[in-house]
């Protein structure tokens, strides 16, 4: 399906977060209680549309584990848009956002949209983290701030549009150099005819596309 | 302008051919790998013209990376960023083994490396013997074009299964007591020579590894025999390689790498445990590698291509020279002396510049650089059956061949102490990887990576899949300000080429074999004693109805043989299977009484003696009752 734009954003926070049911839950709308760790990175996409504009958001969702931060640190490269996700029952997660937002700010393109999100809003006898802390946090570091549930899919949809929103006003206002593909967002094919497309699918166009001069 | 170039040459090599049809059936070497960093043009003549052909197979990523989608598909091919891609689920894979990939740095749309495993069984369909349970692993490396490599991928192992299916019986044990109802490994398949009847020594190793070379050559007539049917195929190398009846074989064609790594259990190891004083990384030393696998570039396989191009000078067509020059020439040293060395000379000696010598040599370039024709770095593999060199439009095929280069490591001969916890290090762990890796990594460095990992990780379930990771993310390197891929230790150049990675814990595969063993034992005793009640019920049958008063001799005898028999198996179980499995021997028919002397205390020979030279030695008491009991058995059958 064609997209006026393709907004590229990365997943990241401590391993245990819920990542990946945030992500099951935006592209699937579902929750799997059970989630084998990730290792490396896994793909998600879906279509959402923003000011009347079909936007086609491709989500990196990576391991958050320590041994695999080095790998996951050349993600944040070509990313438009990041959720930083902790914890609200598990402390230790809230405290690590520090290392994170330093972690993606070195790596990433100055204009990228973080969003916090403190997720598990579900567990809230369990809460060890308050929802004005995270406020404050993003407050301070001019983040974006939501509680979800990727079990109850609060705010879920939200997290993720508001996300784009904030991209694609960057985008009206000229921040975002949108010919660098670089800087996370591809423009669609209702604006470039020639996007390449996968080989099958647009017949024999895919595979003669390597990038010669 | 690139078109224009590309249609001034179209023109130069084939001025009669229509325009060029659709898309689908040109390449244009965008500087592939594999292929010289210049437009370069592929033509199928004769084709029927505009209607791009279909692709056999759609393009995917391996299965067990459950990359399911085009979305997925798409972003795995970031070539911006180069993800590392590794198995979601771990369990995909036998025995943890490890896989990672990354896309190259943008000179093809796609990945054009692929890997594929199969865990399959060959079973006598009478069900006579034990399954026998094999494990393959492929990695393909393609260029221009992601064809080959997927069809490699999808189909190389159905060939080799339907190739040791073939050889069966040669492969699967022999069942080795002569009272389980004699020859039933000589007389499964009459149709099939026992090897008995071979006039050269044929070893099980030798079988195997014909399996695999002619599957080779079945792959690549495959690919040629598609090539009409669906969308250029390209090319590309094949890097397999077999686990079957504890033995490992690896099978090569092109400039992919099987590496076995493996790491002595020193005792400075054990010191610096206990003492944990400062000491250098053991992993220095004790890591080494064990190389599997030979490259075939056209540097390293000089000799047979200008054999090939000696044998047959019309292949060069007016273009190219089968010589080599310490200096280039140049057409204003002509009449000059030059050094130089012609067809598989290994020395230098002088001659007089003439014109010819001002062609292209047929190997140009050193190294990692070296080209034959001009257009192809490396030598060996499937496809690439409408290859044309670059400005001459020479057919580049018949210096290729899909011959692999196969070796093979016992896995039973292994020698590895328990105590010392060592399995991976004494048996090894062997990386398969596509030259993506090889390019800016040493087989020591590897060596080196693979222990320092695993000693990292010394539980995790990923393990490999963690080796397989580091060992591509240090060849991907990283990606500085300017665009450039560089590795992360020094401010060399990173591969800008497809990386495919496979990390294979081979010690499981010894395990596998011994458990395997073991229950083939455990089913042969159980066989044999079934054969035993039946032989036994037989014979009374037989025997009753036949000469009743012979009969009662026969049951105290054949009592007395199962004795016999039980005692010889339990004695040297190992000897009779080295002697049997190993060799499937086989020599001229007139010395076949030697052989059968040499093999008296062999009880499969025994058998196949008695079976075939019946009428010869039918008279001793024991032969006479064999026969009557085959006679039975036989009889029974039919009924």
């Amino acid at each position: 399906m064609s997209y006026a734009y393709l907004f590229k954003y990365i997943i990241i926070g401590d391993t245990g977060v819920g990542k990946s049911c945030l992500l099951l839950q935006f592209t699937d709308k579902r929750f799997q209680p059970v989630h084998d760790l990730t290792i490396g990175v896994e793909f998600g996409a879906r279509m959402i549309t923003i000011d009347g504009k079909q936007i086609k958001l491709q989500i990196w969702d990576t391991a958050g584990q320590e041994a695999f931060r080095s790998i996951t640190r050349s993600y944040y490269r070509g990313a438009a848009g990041a959720l930083l996700v902790y914890d609200i029952t598990r402390r230790e997660t809230f405290n690590h956002l520090t290392t994170w937002l330093e972690d993606a700010r070195q790596h990433s393109n100055s204009n990228m949209v973080i969003m916090l999100i403190g997720n598990k809003s579900d567990l809230d006898s369990r809460r060890e983290v308050k929802k004005e802390e995270g406020e404050a946090f993003a407050r301070e570091h001019g983040l974006v701030f939501m509680e979800t549930s990727a079990r109850t899919a609060a705010n879920v949809e939200e997290a993720f549009i508001n996300t784009a929103k904030e991209i694609y006003e960057k985008i009206q206002e000229g921040v975002f150099d949108i010919n660098n593909e670089a800087n996370g967002i591809k423009i669609g094919q209702q604006h470039s005819p020639t996007n390449p497309s996968l080989p099958g699918a647009g017949g024999a166009a895919g595979a003669a596309n390597g990038g010669c001069c | 302008m690139f078109s224009n170039i590309k249609e001034r040459f179209i023109s130069a090599i084939a001025p009669d051919l229509p325009p060029l049809p659709g898309a689908g059936e040109r390449r244009i070497g965008a500087g592939s790998g594999h292929l010289h960093n210049s437009p370069h043009q592929r033509l199928r003549f004769g084709g029927s013209g505009s209607q791009p052909l279909p692709d056999k197979f759609p393009y995917a990523r391996p299965p067990f990376l459950q990359l399911l989608t085009a979305d997925e598909l798409r972003a795995s091919a970031d070539h911006n960023v180069r993800p590392i891609i590794v198995p979601r689920d771990i369990n995909l894979l036998p025995w943890g083994t490890g896989y990672a990939e990354c896309v190259n740095s943008g000179k093809s749309e796609w990945n054009e490396d692929q890997g594929a495993f199969c865990r399959q069984v060959l079973s006598d369909p009478e069900h006579k013997h034990p399954d026998l349970p094999y494990t393959y692993f492929g990695i393909f490396d393609g260029h221009a074009g992601y064809g080959a490599a997927l069809a490699a991928s999808h189909q190389f192992h159905h060939i080799l299964h339907e190739k040791l299916v073939d050889c069966l019986e040669l492969l699967l044990p022999r069942d080795v007591d002569p009272s389980s109802g004699g020859g039933d490994g000589i007389q499964l398949n009459p149709t099939f020579p026992h090897p008995i009847y071979f006039q050269r020594r044929v070893t099980k190793d030798e079988l195997i590894i014909g399996a695999l070379e002619s599957a080779f050559f079945n792959m690549d007539s495959l690919i040629a025999q598609d090539n009409d049917r669906y969308r250029d195929a390209g090319g590309c190398t094949a890097c397999v390689s077999l686990f079957i009846d504890g033995k490992m074989y690896v099978a090569n064609a092109g400039d992919s790498r099987a590496v076995l790594c493996q790491r002595r259990a020193t005792p400075d190891r054990q010191q610096t445990d206990t003492h944990s004083s400062i000491e250098p990384d053991p992993l220095e030393v004790s890591c080494y590698p064990v190389p599997f696998s030979a490259d075939h570039t056209p540097e390293t396989e000089r000799e047979r291509l200008l054999n090939v191009a000696r044998l047959k000078p019309q292949l060069m067509g007016q273009h190219y020279v089968a010589m080599e020059y310490a200096k280039r020439p140049h057409i204003k040293d002509m009449g000059q002396r030059i050094l130089c060395r012609q067809g598989t000379m290994r020395g230098w000696t002088y001659k007089t510049l003439t014109r010819e010598d001002l062609r292209m040599p047929v190997v140009n370039g050193e190294g990692k650089r070296s080209r034959l024709l001009g257009t192809l770095g490396v030598t060996r593999g499937f496809g690439d059956h409408d290859l044309l060199a670059i400005n001459t439009g020479i057919q580049i095929k018949p210096f290729l061949t899909p011959h692999p280069d196969v070796r093979q490591r016992d896995l039973t001969q292994v020698v590895c102490i328990s105590d010392e916890d060592n399995r991976d290090g004494d048996y090894g762990v062997l990386v398969m990887a596509t030259d993506g890796l090889w390019d800016v990594s040493e087989n020591e460095g590897v060596a080196r990576i693979v222990f320092q990992t695993l000693s990292k990780y010394p539980t995790e379930k990923h393990r490999y899949t963690m080796v397989a990771q580091e060992l591509v993310a240090r060849a991907r390197g990283k990606i500085n300000d300017s665009g450039h891929w560089r590795l992360a230790d020094s401010k060399a150049a990173a591969t800008v080429d497809d990386i495919s990675v496979i990390v294979i814990p081979v010690s499981q595969y010894y395990k596998e074999h011994v458990e395997w063993t073991q229950n083939y034992k455990r089913d042969l005793e159980h066989r044999r004693r079934q054969a035993q009640a039946n032989m036994a019920q037989e014979a009374v049958t037989v025997l009753n109805g036949v000469m009743a008063e012979e009969a009662q001799v026969v049951e105290e005898e054949e009592e007395g043989e199962v004795v016999v028999h039980e005692a010889r198996t339990s004695q040297k179980p190992q000897q009779v299977e080295d002697g049997v499995d190993e060799t499937l021997v086989v020599e001229l028919a007139p010395s076949l009484e030697q052989v059968q002397l040499k093999d008296k205390d062999s009880a499969a020979f025994d058998i196949g003696k008695k079976d075939n030279d019946k009428d010869k030695e039918a008279s001793t008491t024991r032969q006479h009752l064999q026969q009557q009991f085959q006679k039975g058995r036989k009889g029974k059958g039919k009924h």
